[in-house]
């Protein structure tokens, strides 16, 4: 008996610290005021969050096949958020001339000493989300 | 109190502060300036549901709420990427500093979203990194 209320505590404690990096991922989400810094907020949730959750659930539950599916469903998120947050910035690189001012901004001491502007605009998409990133 | 009701009280609590969150990013939803931020609310949102259906998994006892909530992270994994790669051409090409920028995708091209207007100048709203918070 006293072993299963050990277990509801350690279940409780998980599900407590992953609501917490829910809320936080979301009082990121308002704090924030650009799409870069609010994906990074997004990253806690899409990471921690569902691992902390999902993680109580299986102390919850012990050793069955279901906990096998849910585990499978952490590393399917962790496998996929970092995909879509990568597009997400690559999007908003694409369509937000005001962060490609600020990226010309960044470079122009480097076009100036390297004077190849070809390779500058190849490369100004990793450098972009470099700085965005920062 | 025996430790089924526990369980009960703990995962229904759980569901109830899910429920307010995923309001909540609904809201960002709404208000999100741009689409980057609906695209990123809706990930984040789809996110909590997933961890709502596992934790009803649970808390119902039900086994197959997580082959649920697994197809819900694929089909919210693939509605992100077609919702992101509107506004991409098919094959992205890093677009030149001096020139202005072209935009390829259809998403893009309509006269009323904020992307058209940034363009334009004549919106000052649009986002600057590290500007205002």
């Amino acid at each position: 008996m006293t072993l299963e209320w050990i277990r509801f505590a350690i279940a409780a404690v998980l599900l407590v610290l992953g609501l917490f990096a829910f809320g936080a991922a979301v009082l990121g989400a308002y704090r924030f005021g650009f799409v870069m810094n609010r994906m990074h907020a997004a990253g806690i949730g899409d990471t921690a969050g569902i691992f902390l959750v999902i993680a109580s659930l299986a102390v919850a539950r012990g050793f069955e096949m279901d906990t096998l599916k849910l585990v499978i469903l952490v590393f399917f998120l962790w496998f996929t958020s970092p995909v879509s947050t990568h597009f997400l910035g690559q999007v908003e690189y694409y369509t937000n001339p005001v962060l490609r001012n600020y990226v010309k901004k960044a470079e122009a001491p480097e076009q100036m000493t390297g004077g190849k502007e070809q390779m500058t605009a190849d490369n100004s998409q990793a450098k972009g989300e470099k700085d965005a990133a920062d | 109190m025996t430790i089924e009701q526990a369980y009960q009280t703990l995962y229904g609590g759980a569901l109830i502060v899910l429920i307010l969150l995923i309001g909540a990013m609904v809201i960002r939803s709404i208000i999100g300036p741009r689409s980057t931020d609906r695209i990123m609310s809706v990930n984040m949102l789809g996110t909590m549901t997933i961890c709502s259906i596992a934790i009803l998994s649970v808390l119902l006892d039900e086994g197959y709420l997580a082959d649920v909530a697994l197809i819900y992270a694929m089909i919210s994994f693939v509605a992100v990427l077609m919702m992101a790669s509107m506004f991409v051409p098919s094959r992205p090409k890093a677009p030149k500093l001096d020139e202005e920028p072209v935009l390829q995708g259809s998403g893009g091209q309509n006269s009323d979203s904020p992307i058209q207007k940034a363009e334009n100048g004549s919106d000052d709203q649009a986002p600057v990194p590290g500007g205002k918070r």
